[in-house]
């Protein structure tokens, strides 16, 4: 049989997944069936449809495609007689290439996870009781849908960053319910996008041309382990080192700490927390006043600052380094080009997060790497911006506190809540969690018992991604028009119910007409308008159906040809130079840092993830302080040692971790931890740094300045053991016996 | 000449995501290391990413290696085993069999990489976790040595596969559960007997292959790449370690049962 004749026959059946297809195969290979390996086959009526224990005695691998915390993949996903059992990245999507990160690995933990909410629960006791009654989706559908039609004109949907279809459903709800839609993203990456806004003057983050850079500067940002596109990144980093013959990139970070991500380094520059900005200014100082670079580039983006304000002897001992190692910098970035300047995490964090970003991305405009090849690449706009939206964009912690004010006020009737954990992830002095008490009624369509969960009246579980339907654009894209076509590749495993067919009853009922009846039907709707919008990968059919069923089949939509149309604009005036500020007067930074494993706690619940050692310390399980062995000496603590934290928010008690590479006055606190709820496996453990930071906001964004603290020790008089890797098996590396044997290219 | 698996692990290319070790754990159905495996020691980890440091702030770096097992050609872990559980097949793998194995850990003993695993308590999910597990993989009881096997599942598939079409098996057609997964490409897995593999290319041609621990004479097939360094440390640091809790005096007792 022809392709194009089983095409039409697996369009004509209509629904249900459809399988891998993998790189533009055309042979249909049965042999190769069950291998362990994508396939390129299709299967006319797939598991979804089928009984659960529908017994072929092979698996089969579907496309799929993860928003997740950071951009997003495309996924394929093992699928063994109904139970999907393997996630790993979708080869041909062009934002991962068949790569992944162990959080995608881990999402068969969502799906499968003992303490998933197995169907709806309505509250019992008090509010924050926790005690909740299992009630049937009839009656839930009843209440849910009465407290729509009161909360109509005044509702607060809370989500975390979406774009595509979901973002349209949303959109669409809101406009018919009437209220706000706000969205609960990593503050850091409020301010990055704002930066990369107003530096290259396009609303969607740029991504890297690493393969074809020669020197990477680095402020910060923890691209490589859970920063904005990870595996995308990491797939051009691979390029910068290896990819190229006789050329090898070279990576310098500037920054507070020795992250997961500085260690691949060749050069980490150590500069106190927030100088970010003052570095790059000082550099640029350098490489104009040595006529390194063209001073008119200079004198545009950095109009309206002086840049001999900050020469390096000026910026060195604010950002505790040295005149030298400021020239060298500046020396090399101007000198190994192409030369790509990037910046995030803690850098944005900051009461000058914006500046630090923002003055560090210009530097791009004076090594000519915007736009160009080797370095920063705008990305498009969505290919059907109206009903394929961008990325909604964070709101800012500063912004919460008109949203927490008016659900104190009673101006806020009705919030509904997914994917978002906003009494977890907003400091405690916002007070959020008291105003949801106030009186508005709360739904969580959440899967698992969180803090914000168990705040709420109504608790409709919907779909995890291995579960449900969707459109993503990717922020950032590849570089082109990409969307990412989710699918369910399993029947859920719960009573669940996709979020969107929830938002689509729920403006029915309240008596908006919706274009779509469900999830799905948004879906397959919206891809048949991209088919009539033309472009995308996809040629050599005019069959809506059999379009359809080829997006499944590739995972998405793609167009390489479609690159941003619009140049890169630089700022007319730059941001406002500015040193940090802290809150505190001890001697000691707090820094708090997201981590490769559980990056800022949104899903630490799953056991694989709390199982995964941190790269730098090994830790697992738990919440820590890094200090420096010279400092532990002056502080008489060693690793396992409990030291009291005392910010003038909280003190919280933490063991001690010690690490050679801490600077000698900085605390290093990692993110993921503290719980009060959230499943067996992440519940009561570790500390939550949110809890304990000052909240301080960047001074133009309004996101949470989470770096802005300082922190005084005390010992507590205790010891725990630090669960962590390092020193399970006795590995010593010695000079005559090198573990690890480096090749100096010096 | 026979197959022989091997794997490229490119030291200049591991960014430490640990991708493979998540990856891995899915594959073979490793038993969750809970907070009490990692304070016994006693965490499954098939493939892990150690950390070495050198030197200390200022003048620090921090350095990852992917640990797999070695599959050495003369592995000091086949001899000692009293009941042949663990022994060397004819594509060069140092394979383990679940239900010989009698738990002597004799052979944990002799590797010198550390890389076999024991079960010293029965592997237990929670029922819908068992949902995930991998059905061509035997889940490994109390009692039984485990470690990796450079994902024999698929070796056998593919093998399969390609009898099936009356043809060999290809480059890269199949590949590790750890080399899939990995952002960079540090892990490349193939036959180091083929000449056209990517493996036996990279391990002709590098002028930066070494293996680990080679000076044992155990000839593994894990070849690994140097890290480069454009920018070393000035000469003199001291201090290399992995555990760095060697750098105070600490001395942490192993739980025991």
């Amino acid at each position: 049989m022809r392709r194009r004749d089983f095409l039409k026959l697996v369009a004509a059946s209509g629904a249900g997944t459809v399988v891998f297809t993998g790189c533009a195969g055309t042979n249909i290979d049965f042999s190769s069936w069950g291998n362990g390996n994508p396939s390129r086959e299709f299967q006319i009526q797939s598991a979804v449809d089928n009984p659960q224990d529908f017994a072929v005695g092979r698996d089969l691998w579907y496309a799929t495609a993860f928003s997740g915390v950071a951009g997003g993949s495309g996924l394929i996903v093992r699928v063994y007689e109904g139970r999907a059992k393997k996630v790993d990245g979708n080869p041909d999507y062009p934002l991962n290439m068949g790569r992944s990160t162990a959080l995608e690995q881990s999402l068969v933990q969502e799906l499968y996870h003992p303490d998933r909410i197995g169907g709806p629960l309505r509250l019992k006791g008090a509010r924050g009781s926790g005690s909740y009654e299992a009630i049937s989706w009839d009656e839930a559908q009843t209440e849910f849908n009465s407290m729509i039609t009161a909360g109509k004109g005044s509702t607060l949907l809370i989500t975390s960053s979406v774009s595509g279809s979901t973002a349209a459903a949303a959109g669409q709800f809101i406009k018919a319910i009437g209220g706000e839609h706000v969205t609960f993203e990593p503050e850091e990456r409020i301010v990055l996008r704002e930066a990369t806004r107003r530096v290259f003057g396009s609303d969607r983050l740029p991504t890297f041309d690493l393969a074809n850079a020669n020197f990477l500067l680095n402020f910060g940002a923890e691209f490589l382990n859970d920063w904005v596109s990870p595996v995308h990144l990491s797939i051009g980093y691979s390029a910068f080192r290896q990819g190229r013959a006789g050329t090898r990139g070279r990576y310098w970070h500037v920054g507070p700490q020795l992250s997961a991500t500085a260690a691949s380094a060749d050069k980490w520059v150590p500069i106190n927390p927030g100088t970010e900005g003052l570095v790059a200014l000082a550099m640029a100082q350098v490489m104009t006043s040595q006529g390194l670079v063209d001073k008119a580039a200079a004198a545009s983006v950095y109009s309206g600052i002086t840049l001999d304000d900050y020469s390096p002897d000026k910026v060195a001992p604010k950002a505790g380094v040295t005149v030298d190692q400021i020239t060298e910098l500046a020396k090399t970035f101007a000198s190994q080009k192409p030369a790509v300047a990037i910046a995030g995490t803690s850098a944005g964090a900051h009461t000058n997060g914006l500046f630090n970003l923002t003055a560090v991305y210009s530097l791009n405009y004076l090594v000519g790497a915007v736009g160009a090849k080797g370095g920063v690449v705008i990305n498009p706009d969505s290919p059907l911006p109206d009903v394929l939206p961008n990325a909604t964009v964070g709101t800012a912690y500063r912004d919460w506190k008109p949203i927490t004010d008016k659900l104190k006020s009673g101006g806020t009737k009705l919030v509904l809540i997914h994917n978002a954990n906003p009494v977890y992830g907003l400091p405690p002095a916002m007070g959020f969690q008291a105003a949801l008490g106030a009186g508005a009624k709360v739904v969580s369509f959440s899967n698992f018992m969180d803090e914000t969960t168990t705040q709420a009246d109504l608790i409709l579980p919907t779909c995890v991604v291995l579960e449900d339907w969707g459109l993503h654009v990717p922020d950032p894209g590849p570089g082109y028009q990409l969307v990412g076509l989710q699918q369910p590749v399993v029947k859920p495993f719960v009573d669940a119910k996709p979020l969107v067919d929830l938002l689509i009853g729920a403006a029915t009922t309240a008596g908006a007409s919706m274009p779509w009846k469900t999830n799905e039907d948004l879906v397959r709707a919206t891809v048949a308008q991209l088919q009539q919008a033309g472009g995308g990968n996809i040629t050599g059919t005019d069959d809506p159906k059999e379009y359809f069923v080829t997006v499944q089949g590739q995972g998405g939509w793609w167009d390489p040809s479609t690159t941003a149309k619009t140049p890169p604009t630089a700022p007319k005036t730059a941001t406002k130079a500015a040193e940090p500020q802290f809150a505190g007067d001890s001697p000691y930074y707090l820094l708090p840092f997201p981590t490769n494993s559980l990056s800022y706690g949104e899903y630490s619940n799953l056991p694989w993830l709390q199982a995964l050692p941190e790269p730098i310390s090994t830790n697992v399980w738990s919440t820590w302080v890094e200090i420096n062995p010279t400092t532990g000496k002056t502080l008489k603590v060693e690793t396992g040692d409990v030291v009291k934290l005392i910010t003038t928010t909280a003190t919280v008690e933490l063991p001690v971790y010690i690490n050679p590479a801490a600077a000698t006055d900085i605390m290093l606190v990692p993110f993921g931890q503290g719980h009060v709820i959230f499943s067996r496996y992440a519940e009561k453990r570790g500390s939550n740094p949110l809890s304990f930071i000052v909240p301080q906001v960047e001074s133009e964004t309004g996101a949470l300045a989470w770096a802005a603290t300082r922190v005084k020790i005390e010992k507590a008089n205790k010891k725990v053991r630090v669960p962590r890797l390092e020193g399970s098996v006795p590995a010593y590396q010695l000079e005559e016996f090198p573990i690890i044997e480096i090749q100096n290219t010096k | 000449m026979g197959k022989r698996w091997g794997m490229t692990i490119d030291l200049d290319l591991c960014t430490g995501c640990q991708a493979c070790v998540v990856s891995c754990q899915a594959e073979n159905n490793i038993p969750i290391n809970t907070e009490e495996n990692f304070q016994q020691r006693r965490a499954i980890e098939w493939i892990r990413v150690e950390r070495y440091w050198e030197g200390e702030f200022p003048t620090v770096k921090a350095r990852y290696i992917p640990v797999p097992c070695m599959m050495c050609e003369n592995a000091p872990c086949e001899p000692v085993c009293p009941v042949y559980a663990t022994y060397h097949t004819d594509q060069g793998l140092n394979f383990q069999v679940y239900n010989r194995c009698i738990g002597t850990r004799y052979c944990s003993v002799n590797c010198h990489w550390h890389v076999r695993f024991f079960n010293f308590w029965e592997p237990k999910w929670p029922a819908s976790l068992e949902q995930q597990l991998n059905p061509l993989v035997s889940v490994r009881s109390r009692g039984v040595m485990e470690k990796c096997s450079f994902c024999i599942q698929r070796i056998d598939h593919a093998q399969q596969s390609a009898k099936l079409q009356g043809r060999d098996m290809k480059d890269g057609e199949f590949t590790t559960a750890c080399a899939q997964a990995c952002p960079t490409r540090a892990i490349v897995f193939g036959d180091l007997n083929d000449a056209n593999s990517e493996v036996a290319k990279t391990v002709a041609t590098t002028g930066r292959g070494y293996q680990l621990l080679a000076d044992l004479g155990t000839n593994p097939a894990v070849v690994y790449l140097k890290k480069i360094d454009s920018d070393p440390l000035p000469d003199g640091i001291k201090h290399r370690y992995f555990d760095s809790s060697q750098v105070g005096s600490i001395r942490e007792t192993v739980a025991v049962g």
